[in-house]
């Protein structure tokens, strides 16, 4: 059942894909006598200040210790002594709406008078005293500013604690408007309260650290981006059943993938279906109402309020449009910084804010030296478009609503068949940084192999005979992943199924070990053929050349496979190459083996000094655990001898700053997986003795040192030796026989 | 045959011409240490043949075996007779794997070494 709404807009059941960050935000007040600040960063349009909203209501009914208050900042604010006599306000109407348990007194309009006459009776002196000082600090603008703003630390002193939501997303972009965001913020993190601050992404560091010697620091950061896929289809058909606008699955799944499933555009673009009473049953139908609000709706109203506050003035505003239509339309999408100022021609300090605003409104991406038009918005992209063409080159409107429809209408199966495609890819960007340093049978990256000795087994078989394959690959650690396109206009495409990896062969972080892979899911019905492999190769070859990257790795996937001429291909480039089966193999075994590093119910953990023989204290607990699942008496000898070994080791050669070993006692069905980890450096030539067998030395048992890690990997039964990010990891397994 | 404490409680009694040293419970850097001293001790001394006995040591590291390798390289410069005794089975099979036992006799006991030392086949 839906609860009245306070301050939110929107009903709880209608607000789609936000309950973890309400529930982190309404968490936040518990963090209090903890004085914890949480920064909402938020990607414009994403519908943000409508979750603070819905976090007050939420944390209004629920009647904590802590009194809830929202303050927003609006576009419109005036002088920073209005905002914060706006601010004093708001927080004492909201202070004694929560005391009374009356929540209608937040949205009425009170006077001082009125709120004196509704407080508590409790409250009555505190208030009185409040707008006394209140009225008192009017003589001097500064005292009165400090005063309002300092007023939730005036009620922390007289024992009531706020705790405030701060709406900075309707700030303006320039300097001078942060102040009294800026100003307010310092205030509430001297008064060590909990609080939360939403803010534009690119600007909330500004936010944060731009006051000048009275920084603060936030605790804790989330996330809001636009909606997942699911909610944005959600809130669609929610919004049709309320305004009964008839829709179906293929226009509710365009109008989310053209409004790149922003709520604010969604929710905007529905209720101009409701007062045009459109039915969205066809692409049609859809397109025609969104060049409406495109060039005459709200679409237009949102674009044009952001490029009017950010240039005013009507002529550079037109010059600005023509300036960011011909970026966008070059073949890279870019356009230097001096080029946009000697076209703006603006002073450089106003040249600069313009530049900082179009980043903070993410309308561009802004560097050092250049500026991209962000065309990862097809609406913002459609309206520099349309209004480039109205505005700029002064076409007839008609012409321009009929041109926009046309191209719209054609967009809109390419746009669908891009989702299509998507929703198909293996996912790339989430399944290479799951390689980890695993290792996976060869024959997953070698179509031919993996046909010669699989094609036709069912699952189980296959199963098992990748299991007894011992020839394996060591996959890379990726560290980053990103789509071709960003780093090659001419790699354009979907951005999921061509995908730049940057990699460390191993996770020992050093220039040999670097690695980009190349990888990219190709089409063809049948298996690829050498020809168009070959084209692949060539392409992705020339790419990596282009980027720079000196050590490269081509991996092509084709749903059938290849060919024995592609395969061959494949071979005498180096390459290697999958069938969909074989990555989605990949991908069970990836999950599989990170599922050993998910803590479990049988998991024992410690930390101990190094020196001292602290080594016997670590090898009489891995004894009671490995006896209390049954390993052998000889093999528990030999786990806790390696267990030594790997502790002396640690406190040998790892000079850890602090002098302390890590250990984790994993207990799985058939085995035993101890980790050792200490802080520190890896000495090379430890490294270089991972992987020597035990009687791999010259001196054939009379050599004086260095036995450590080959005893361990001749006594245990798999050894990992692994860099993480602060120093060593080593993985040793035992198996229960 | 006296049973004499050396240096930092090490254990060493002389059986005739043979001198034995028991290890601690624990080979590690320190105890190994204590042995070689024992050991170096006795060469200097005109001892030319020793019993290390392990019937305490139930947890042997690669330092501790390192040592013991530094020792059995003392044994053949000083032409003297070095033995093992009362290995455990866990630790003998580290001395096989780290290659000890191609440069050393291990006895199953004490009378056993001392008997081979009596018959002089003991390896110096």
């Amino acid at each position: 059942m839906n609860q009245p709404r306070i301050l939110s807009r929107i009903n709880q059941d209608e607000f789609f894909g936000r309950d973890a960050e309400v529930r982190d935000i309404v968490r936040q007040s518990s963090a209090f006598p903890d004085a914890r600040t949480l920064v909402v960063m938020t990607t414009p349009d994403a519908g943000s200040s409508e979750l603070l909203r819905q976090a007050y209501d939420q944390l209004f009914r629920r009647r904590g210790e802590l009194v809830p208050i929202h303050f927003a900042f609006r576009r419109s604010d005036g002088t920073a002594v209005e905002t914060a006599k706006r601010f004093f306000h708001t927080l004492l109407q909201q202070f004694v709406a929560y005391r009374r348990v009356n929540p209608a007194l937040c949205k009425e309009t009170l006077t001082f008078h009125d709120l004196l006459e509704v407080a508590l009776p409790g409250d009555y002196e505190l208030i009185t005293n409040l707008i006394d000082g209140f009225h008192r600090e009017q003589a001097v603008e500064k005292d009165l500013i400090d005063f309002c703003l300092s007023l939730p630390n005036r009620l922390l002193a007289e024992g009531r604690t706020v705790y405030p939501l701060i709406d900075c997303t309707k700030i303006g972009p320039f300097r001078e408007d942060m102040v009294s965001g800026q100003h307010l913020l310092t205030e509430l993190s001297q008064a060590e309260l909990p609080f939360v601050v939403a803010s534009l992404r690119r600007q909330a560091n500004k936010l944060i650290h731009g006051a000048g010697d009275r920084e603060w620091e936030a605790n804790a950061t989330l996330r809001v981006d636009h909606l997942s896929e699911s909610s944005a289809q959600a809130l669609l058909e929610s919004l049709a059943r309320r305004y009964g606008i008839e829709l179906n699955q293929t226009t509710r799944d365009l109008i989310v993938q053209q409004l790149n499933a922003s709520p604010l555009f969604i929710t905007e673009f529905m209720r101009a279906a409701r007062s045009t009473q459109t039915s969205l049953t066809s692409y049609l139908a859809c397109q025609r109402l969104y060049v409406d609000e495109l060039l005459g709706g709200s679409i237009k109203r949102h674009f044009d309020r952001i490029l009017q506050t950010i240039v005013p003035a009507a002529q550079t505003n037109r010059t600005l449009l023509g300036v960011l239509y011909e970026s966008a339309m070059s073949d890279t999408g870019r356009a230097s910084l001096f080029a946009w100022k000697e076209r703006l021609g603006l002073a450089a300090p106003e040249f600069e804010h313009v530049i900082d605003a179009l980043h903070i409104y993410e309308l561009v991406n802004s560097t050092a030296a250049f500026i991209e038009v962000n065309s990862q918005s097809h609406v913002w992209m459609d309206y520099l478009h349309a209004h480039y063409r109205v505005e700029v080159e002064t076409e007839p409107r008609a012409k321009v609503v009929a041109m926009t429809l046309l191209e719209a209408l054609k967009r809109a199966p390419q746009t669908m068949n891009q989702k299509y495609r998507r929703e198909a890819a293996v996912g790339l960007p989430r399944l290479l940084p799951q390689f980890n340093c695993q290792s996976v049978p060869a024959s997953l990256f070698h179509y031919d192999r993996f046909a010669a000795a699989y094609k036709g087994e069912d699952a189980a078989a296959i199963d098992e005979g990748l299991d007894a394959e011992t020839d394996l690959i060591q996959l890379p650690q990726v560290i980053q992943t990103a789509a071709c396109a960003f780093y090659a206009a001419n790699m354009e495409g979907d951005r999921d199924r061509c995908v730049v990896a940057h990699a460390f062969d191993s996770a020992k972080y050093t220039d040999e070990n670097q690695v980009v892979w190349v990888v990219a899911e190709i089409e063809s019905k049948l298996e690829a053929s050498r020809e168009l492999t070959e084209d692949w190769c060539d392409r992705l070859a020339s790419f990596a050349r282009e980027s720079g990257f000196a050590r490269y790795r081509i991996w092509l996937i084709a749903p059938e496979g290849f060919s024995q001429p592609a395969a061959e291909l494949l071979r005498e480039r180096e390459a290697f190459g999958s069938s969909r089966q074989q990555v989605q193999l990949i991908a069970a075994r990836l999950r599989a083996e990170t599922k050993v590093e998910k803590p479990k119910a049988d998991e024992y953990e410690m930390i101990m000094p190094m020196g001292d023989d602290t080594e016997l204290i670590a090898a009489s607990t891995v004894e009671k655990i490995a006896r209390r699942v049954n390993f052998k008496p000889e093999a528990v000898n030999q786990i806790k001898t390696a267990l030594v070994e790997a502790c002396i080791n640690a406190a040998e050669h790892s000079l850890s700053p602090d002098r302390k070993i890590y250990q984790r006692f994993v207990v799985e069905d058939d085995r035993l997986v101890v980790i050792v980890a200490s802080r520190g450096v890896l000495p090379a030539r430890l490294s270089a003795e991972n992987g020597q067998g035990v009687n791999g030395g010259q001196n054939g048992g009379k050599g004086r040192r260095g036995w450590g890690l080959k005893l361990i990997k001749t006594l245990m039964d798999e050894v990992e030796f692994e860099h993480v990010d602060d120093g060593t990891q080593l993985k040793m397994t035992k198996y229960i026989r | 045959m006296a049973e004499t404490p050396g240096d930092n409680s090490i254990q060493t009694r002389s059986v005739g011409d043979a001198a034995i040293i028991y290890a601690s419970d624990y080979l590690n850097k320190l105890s190994g240490e204590r042995i070689e001293r024992e050991c170096r001790r006795q060469f200097d001394s005109g001892r030319r043949a020793l019993i290390i006995n392990f019937r305490d040591t139930e947890l042997v590291n690669s330092i501790g075996v390192s040592i013991l390798v530094g020792l059995i390289d003392a044994a053949e410069q000083n032409t003297a007779r070095l033995i093992f005794s009362d290995v455990n089975s866990h630790t003998a099979n580290l001395f096989e794997m780290l290659g000890l036992t191609r440069h050393v006799s291990v006895a199953a006991n004490e009378d056993e070494a001392l008997s081979w030392i009596s018959a002089g086949d003991a390896v110096a």
